[in-house]
């Protein structure tokens, strides 16, 4: 009755890459797609997922309506996250989170395309958005997007962080390279540093889906 | 490690005013002036003034509005759960209470977040935990919950603001009895106030009807902390009509009085005219929630929190237009607004909500303002002086009329874009002559008619079963979709009557709802007083008749 809050304990990159190259195409329980094993930060589970980007169209802070599968995949990486603008406790720490992690990119922020959808998208109007983008000092690299609501429960379908209603929502980041890429999916508190990590990770490659989707194999660092 | 500062409103919010009731909202006996605490809980604003700041683990700081308790533990300070983060309650209830058994001690009533398995806290252990993230046992508290540097002084305000959320008594509860108030003014309609009070009284005697008895305590080992609980009584409720006399001036002293005879432990449904304000914040400053009024003019305030209204009513339909007249993209259209209504109606709010937007967009608005009364005459004239401004493409004319004035429209000004209001007009009942059908936009801020059946047929058989004359289906369905959504919350506040929560569970629960009456989705969230926020644009199919076509999709303005 009484939820937990405790995160999953993880084990240490090291432990997992050692596993990883020791043992030889891991067999993956299908019913268990979710419990990726590389958690790579204390706190967090990981996992790469082959998501497809629907192909719906939102409308921008700035007030313009555009296509998702344009907005994600211009080349650029992504990182990608869910919140609403009346969210009491988890989305003012996520997007604190992206707020550093922009912060820690300095000159590099212009070329990570951080996206954060509204799962209330007629509360959170574009100048909504924008004065909640302002709050965390979002950069120039950092959008927000709403729509309809049904663009909005598709896209959450998509990325699998649909759960029916919106204070039922999780801790969820995704990233991915580039299109055509997998999504790293995390789950839990992370740190701006996890994120970074992850980040970076992502964008060198060092992570590759399995057939069935469900499991980060990290290739030798 | 680089600590980003993210300075947000910090210092005293401009213009927002603490209820002055809301400790004796909480059952706490005496009016308390709320003190230094409350600013610190509340509102992120220490002793001193300055702003408080949560710094968290990795080193981020938070200072304001945006750091205070309110946002996690909510004004109820019973916590809350969001997905899998739960927040626990840090009433002095639960902080201090003993694990387990229970002998002697009050029984605590189930909080979602509530923590079991450690130890009370005392004053210096709660200090520490507040300070340094530990709990009464010494282990890390939550990654959420951040640090606090303060003083001696304002911890002691803190602390005791926390023992004050303590409840032992709320008004208008008693072992057996929900008291309920419902608000009449006396600038409502007649009509509207019989069908509303109508479908109340039913309600309440449907209620009622099922025969009390004690609810069989919790069938458990005994072994946790709130084994005995989960007490919900099924108690009667007992609905206090309270109906104002006189001008508005005299209404917020009426309610006063009322309040004192007769305390309630909240303000359900009700009707108003084109003025609410009084109501309102009548509410909002004895920190009684009032839920989901049936007016056209609701009070937009953010900030507030004890009223909730289903919307916006008139204010969202001259959105609907001002978003429409102006284009999505806002730029202005050519041409002049004219406008008619009568004074003292909501029409007479509704046109000024409107002019605002458009002349902030550099369009030219004229209003014609027929006299209050005498329902029907000197409409035509109205519209025929209105149309004697500049002629040329691009003139609106939008009117906010009741179905008197609607029936007596006379011919069509030419070159003209009509828009109507659909809320004061009659919506598809709306007597619009057939010739100014082919040139008319209404306003709708609900569903569809043709989508909406399936959700009446419940209110609609109550009204069948328990013969309630139906005089005003809209409102009188929003009636009954206030009561049974009142009725809903109740199970999920289980026993604690504090009653800010029951505006928190409110909040929480209201979009798992299917049963919506006339609107499509009703949703909420904290500093959201709205449940439903968007309409359609139609106009009428046919010559005659109710049938209407929609102009698109769902606007959200």
């Amino acid at each position: 009755m009484i939820p937990s809050s405790r995160p999953i304990r993880s084990r240490c990159l090291a432990c997992l890459a050692f596993l990883a190259l020791a043992v030889a195409g891991p067999a993956v329980d299908a019913a268990d797609a979710h419990a990726g094993p590389t958690p790579a930060a204390k706190g967090t589970v990981e996992s790469t997922h082959p998501y497809v980007v629907p192909p719906v169209s939102l409308t921008r802070a700035d007030g313009r309506v555009v296509s998702l599968p344009d907005e994600m995949n211009d080349g650029r990486p992504v990182v990608l996250n869910f919140v609403f603008t009346t969210c009491p406790s988890i989305c003012p720490m996520m997007s604190s989170l992206l707020s550093q992690f922009q912060h820690r990119l300095g000159a590099e922020a212009d070329k990570v395309h951080v996206m954060s959808i509204s799962i209330d998208p007629e509360q959170d109007t574009p100048s909504r958005l924008l004065d909640y983008s302002r709050k965390f000092d979002a950069g120039p690299g950092w959008q927000f997007y709403t729509g309809t609501v049904q663009a909005s429960i598709t896209v959450q379908r998509a990325f699998d962080v649909y759960r029916g209603d919106k204070m039922s929502h999780n801790v969820v980041m995704l990233m991915r390279a580039a299109p055509g890429k997998p999504w790293l999916r995390i789950e839990g508190f992370a740190t701006a540093d996890d994120l970074l990590r992850a980040y970076r990770g992502v964008v060198a490659g060092r992570l590759r889906a399995n057939a069935d989707g469900g499991n980060v194999n990290f290739q030798s660092p | 490690m680089k600590v980003v500062r993210l300075v947000l409103a910090g210092g005293l919010l401009a213009g927002a005013s603490l209820p002055a009731g809301h400790a004796s909202a909480l059952g706490v006996a005496g009016r308390s002036e709320g003190g230094a605490g409350q600013s610190i809980y509340l509102q992120g604003v220490l002793g001193s003034g300055a702003p408080l700041a949560a710094t968290r683990e990795d080193g981020l700081v938070t200072t304001g509005t945006d750091a205070a308790c309110v946002n996690c533990h909510q004004h109820s300070g019973l916590g809350s759960v969001e997905g899998r983060v739960s927040i626990p309650p840090v009433t002095g209830d639960y902080l201090f209470h003993s694990r387990a058994n229970g002998a002697g001690e009050p029984v605590l009533a189930y909080a979602e977040g509530v923590r079991g398995n450690r130890d009370p806290y005392d004053d210096a252990t709660l200090a520490r935990a507040i300070r340094e993230g530990l709990d009464s046992q010494g282990r890390p508290l939550n990654y959420l919950m951040p640090r606090f540097a303060l003083d001696e002084k304002d911890m002691a305000a803190l602390i005791a603001y926390l023992k004050s959320l303590s409840v032992r008594r709320v008004p208008g509860v008693t072992e057996t009895v929900l008291h309920f108030a419902t608000i009449v003014t006396p600038d409502s309609d007649p009509v509207k106030r019989r069908g509303v009070l109508d479908v109340l009284d039913a309600f309440v005697a449907q209620k009622n009807r099922a025969p009390l008895k004690p609810s069989p305590a919790m069938l458990t080992s005994g072994r946790t902390q709130y084994a005995k609980s989960m007490y919900m009584a099924n108690r009667r409720w007992r609905l206090h009509v309270w109906e104002l006399t006189g001008p508005a001036s005299t209404w917020r002293a009426q309610l006063e009085k009322k309040l004192a005879a007769e305390p309630v432990y909240a303000v359900l449904s009700g009707l108003g005219g084109s003025n609410w304000a009084p109501v309102h914040e009548f509410c909002e400053q004895n920190a009684i929630p009032c839920l989901f009024p049936n007016v056209e003019v609701p009070v937009v305030a953010d900030r507030d929190f004890y009223s909730l209204y289903f919307s916006k009513g008139v204010l969202l339909e001259a959105q609907l237009i001002a978003r429409t007249i102006l284009g999505a993209d806002g730029r202005t259209a050519a041409g002049a607004v004219e406008q008619v209504y009568r004074a003292g109606d909501s029409g007479e709010r509704a046109a000024q909500a409107l002019a605002a937007q458009l002349r902030a967009h550099g369009m030219e608005v004229r209003d014609t303002v027929l006299p209050a009364g005498a329902p029907g005459r000197g409409v035509q004239a109205a519209v025929r002086r209105s149309a004697r401004g500049e002629k040329g493409s691009g003139r609106a004319l939008v009117l906010w009329l009741r179905p008197a004035d609607v029936a007596a429209l006379g011919d069509v000004p030419e070159g003209t874009d009509v828009y109507l209001s659909g809320l004061m007009g009659g919506l598809e009942n709306s007597p619009l002559p057939a010739a100014w059908r082919e040139r008319s936009v209404m306003t709708y801020p609900f569903d569809r008619p043709d989508r909406r059946g399936i959700r009446l047929d419940y209110p609609l058989v109550f009204f069948r079963y328990h013969r309630i004359p139906v005089v005003a289906e809209q409102v009188q369905t929003d009636t009954y979709l206030a009561c049974s959504l009142v009725a809903d919350v109740l199970n999920h506040v289980a026993d604690n009557f504090v009653r800010p929560y029951l505006i928190e569970q409110l909040q929480g629960m209201l979009e798992r709802r299917i049963i919506t009456g006339y609107y499509p989705r009703l949703s909420l969230a904290a500093n959201q007083r709205f449940a439903s926020k968007g309409g359609y644009l139609v106009h009428f199919r046919d010559p005659g008749g109710t049938a209407l076509v929609s102009q698109g999709d769902w606007i959200v303005p």
